[in-house]
């Protein structure tokens, strides 16, 4: 029943699809995003570069959307072959699994990392375990699970997450974001780079539209799925330029969380947001990670036509090696950097050949 | 077979269940010793620790920094040998002093000395006393606290006079001065002579920006505090190389800070005194660039009451007499201002009033090629300044 087939039941609506790719944005990029943006830019700009990359990837979803909706009812793995021949669809759907489990793998990396701050002294090991097995306990119910999931999740993530960063407001100073544009265009630019890992999320369209309800409306999701990130890492960089400053953040190791741990609010109930504020992310890593691990397992389950249950059990410890392969954070981050140039490329450039190729090779349906 | 096996899987982890509730590596609270305050000065090894060196106890170092936590709440019995002067209250506080040439190295030293490890957490204030920070950029001092995930950046700094770790002392029953000394920048609605608090966040940010900056300094005497003037950080080198006293941060908050309380003092011609209290002001510095001349305006206005009149026998508060005030409150404002433009441009030569914020955001092309050399740069550029006093009302007497 499942594996090959995309059974009847196991559906999602449009809102479900655009929660999807909202969770799946939201990641661990939020932590270090303003630094690594300051870092390569070096002006308070970078909002402006947020809004540019943003646009950018809507185009990109755009494509994807297009080309996916001239297969209704099937994902990327199941119709690639029929683009390219089977040797060229084998290729590069194993560079999609391949992707999707080293992020997946990097969301769980950060996590051990920011244990730091939440839960100093408990082995990385413990807590990536009980993560990595709830997540898998969740995929083995596919994909409707994951969505209904993910719908209780986000409205909790963005409400916190909005009170806790607008309650930095107190050591926001405007000064700290001025002047704009004040070393030209080019910073700018150079800001876009570095924004791209954290607005990866949009792929897992190549998979979601073949079980959305009514595929007619997967531009909506998109458009939804990508304009809600988009938003939230606008008020994250603002907020954090304005309360740390571009030279006080470009040495902090996780940006974000120093922005709540920079302030404290007497009168309400909690004092100090950081731990909220890293309870709730966690709850967006999970959903991150459980997202790729499942487009992962289904992509092999796909791509042999085999059953689909195997491959989620066989990529856990997968995922949890790669997650252990970089020796100390600084690879981390790095091995972020790649993910995200790598995604550029797969996600930006390769839908769009397929999309050529398949109106040239008049492959699949014209959507309507 | 199947079921039984599976029965047994159950128990197991029904089992495990119970007995792993709780937290990993949880610390009870009672365990710890929460630290609020901190002290940093030049090495003074206190008697505890020549003491013990007679014995032998020591390790390899360069006695470069003595480090003054204050812990809260103390052992009770037997934590009141370095507590407060109050012999028969029990103190709230206990201050443990330990030298060495590394922080972290210092903290660790303590978990040798005492049953419950320290936890920073809840660090409220760190004072670091100008001596020390004249021989030793913030940087290198600040390093370890900027990096330990424990301590909060939101946490206060403070410059002392004197010896950072007297400012930790009181001799008020009950009293925590860490606490004390953290509330005290609460009081800016009260005073324009203390500056907005620099947390730790504000600290690292002003450093990695190179420029100058001030510290709030904190004087002591008989085990009593007193916020009073401020001290200045050279941004090139971090180093602690002068103080503004009162008077001058009088005259800094009228153009570097909202001012939002406080009390201007003048004496009018016939000598007696009058005093006005500042409810509001607006300042603005304003950057005028001119080729490759840089020059600033600085425009003052405020509006507040007449709070205090010593005239005998009483002049009637007419609008007439109000006029009169008003400049002769612009004079002293105009005075303080000059002072304190003196001081930062030839005494000192730094700029923390903010000019460079200033330029930076009207001209970014021009504050990218001074940047490098402000401070000197600074010291030699024109700068103007006009102040109006507004005085709206007199309190609830009027003659």
């Amino acid at each position: 029943m499942s594996g090959t087939s995309n059974s009847q039941k196991d559906q999602i609506t449009t809102s479900q699809t655009a929660v999807m790719v909202i969770n799946y944005m939201l990641g661990a990029g939020i932590l270090t995003l303003p630094r690594t943006m300051v870092e390569a830019a070096k002006t308070p700009d970078v909002w402006i570069s947020i809004l540019i990359s943003g646009t950018i990837i809507l185009a990109s979803g755009w494509i994807i959307v297009k080309l996916c909706s001239r297969f209704q009812g099937q994902t990327l793995f199941q119709f690639l072959p029929e683009i390219t021949g089977r040797a060229i669809a084998m290729l590069i759907s194993i560079l999609v699994i391949s992707y999707f489990l080293a992020i997946s793998a990097f969301e769980i990396r950060i996590m051990a990392e920011t244990g730091f701050y939440l839960l100093e002294g408990t082995p990385s090991w413990a807590i990536v375990m009980t993560f990595m097995w709830i997540g898998l306990y969740l995929i083995l119910g596919g994909v409707s699970c994951l969505s209904r999931l993910y719908e209780i999740i986000l409205p909790i993530t963005l409400v916190f997450f909005l009170i806790a960063i607008l309650l930095s407001s107190r050591i926001f100073d405007i000064d700290h974001l001025r002047p704009v544009l004040g070393s030209g265009i080019t910073p700018v630019l150079k800001g876009i780079k570095p924004s791209l890992l954290s607005f990866t999320g949009y792929e897992i369209m190549l998979v979601a539209l073949a079980y959305m309800k009514n595929q007619g409306k997967a531009n909506k999701a998109m458009i939804a799925g990508v304009t809600v990130p988009v938003v939230i890492y606008l008020i994250t960089v603002i907020m954090v330029i304005g309360g740390l400053s571009i030279n006080g953040l470009e040495k902090r190791t996780w940006p974000t969380l120093d922005l709540m741990r920079s302030f404290e609010v007497q009168g309400l109930i909690f004092e100090r947001f950081e731990s909220l504020l890293l309870v709730i992310w966690i709850m967006q890593i999970f959903s991150t990670f459980t997202v790729t691990h499942y487009a992962a397992s289904l992509g092999w389950s796909q791509m042999f036509n085999r059953n689909f249950r195997p491959f989620v059990f066989a990529m856990l410890p997968v995922i949890y090696l790669i997650a252990m392969v970089p020796k100390d954070i600084n690879q981390v981050f790095n091995l972020g950097d790649m993910f995200g140039n790598v995604s550029v490329y797969l996600f930006g450039g390769v839908p769009l050949i397929l999309l050529f190729v398949s109106i040239l090779r008049k492959k699949g349906a014209k959507p309507e | 077979m199947k079921r039984y096996l599976l029965f047994v899987l159950r128990i197991a982890v029904a089992v495990s269940l119970v007995l792993n509730t709780g937290c990993w590596s949880s610390n009870e609270i009672e365990d710890l010793s929460v630290y609020v305050g901190l002290a940093l000065d030049v090495a003074q090894e206190s008697k505890f620790e020549q003491g013990i060196e007679k014995q032998g106890a020591s390790y390899p170092k360069h006695n470069m920094l003595t480090a003054t936590v204050q812990i809260v709440p103390p052992v009770t019995g037997k934590g009141q040998k370095q507590g407060g002067t109050s012999s028969e209250q029990a103190t709230t506080y206990i201050n443990e002093k330990l030298t060495g040439d590394s922080l972290i190295q210092i903290f660790r030293q303590f978990a040798l000395r005492r049953d419950r490890p320290l936890i920073g957490h809840h660090l409220k204030v760190i004072v670091v006393s100008s001596e020390l920070a004249k021989r030793y950029s913030l940087e290198q001092i600040f390093d370890f606290v900027l990096r330990d995930n424990d301590i909060r950046p939101s946490c206060l700094v403070l410059v002392s006079h004197r010896n950072a770790f007297e400012s930790l002392s009181t001799s008020e029953p009950g009293e925590i001065p860490a606490i004390y000394l953290a509330g005290l920048v609460k009081n800016r609605y009260r005073s324009n002579k203390i500056i907005p608090p620099v947390s730790l966040i504000k600290l690292d940010s002003r450093m990695q920006s190179g420029s100058s900056f001030l510290l709030q300094n904190v004087i002591t005497s008989e085990n009593e505090h007193k916020f009073s003037g401020a001290g200045i950080f050279k941004g090139s080198t971090k180093k602690w190389i002068g103080e503004l006293n009162e008077f001058d941060l009088e005259g800094l908050s009228w153009f570097s800070f909202d001012v939002i309380g406080g009390a201007v003092k003048t004496y009018a011609h016939e000598g007696y005194t009058i005093t006005y209290e500042p409810k509001r002001s607006n300042s603005k510095i304003i950057p005028k660039v001119q080729g490759d001349d840089i020059s600033f305006h600085i425009k003052v206005s405020s509006e507040g009451s007449l709070m205090e009149d010593w005239s005998f026998p009483e002049i009637p508060s007419s609008e007439e007499y109000m006029r009169e005030l008003e400049k002769l409150f612009e004079k002293q404002v105009n005075k303080q201002i000059q002072q304190v433009l003196y001081k930062m441009q030839h005494v000192y030569r730094v700029d923390v009033g903010g000019f460079n914020e200033q330029l930076r955001i009207k001209y970014p092309k021009v504050w990218n090629r001074v940047k490098e050399d402000w401070d000197e740069t600074f010291s030699s550029i024109p700068i103007t300044y006009e102040v109006d006093m507004n005085i709206t009302d007199f309190g609830s007497s009027n003659d």
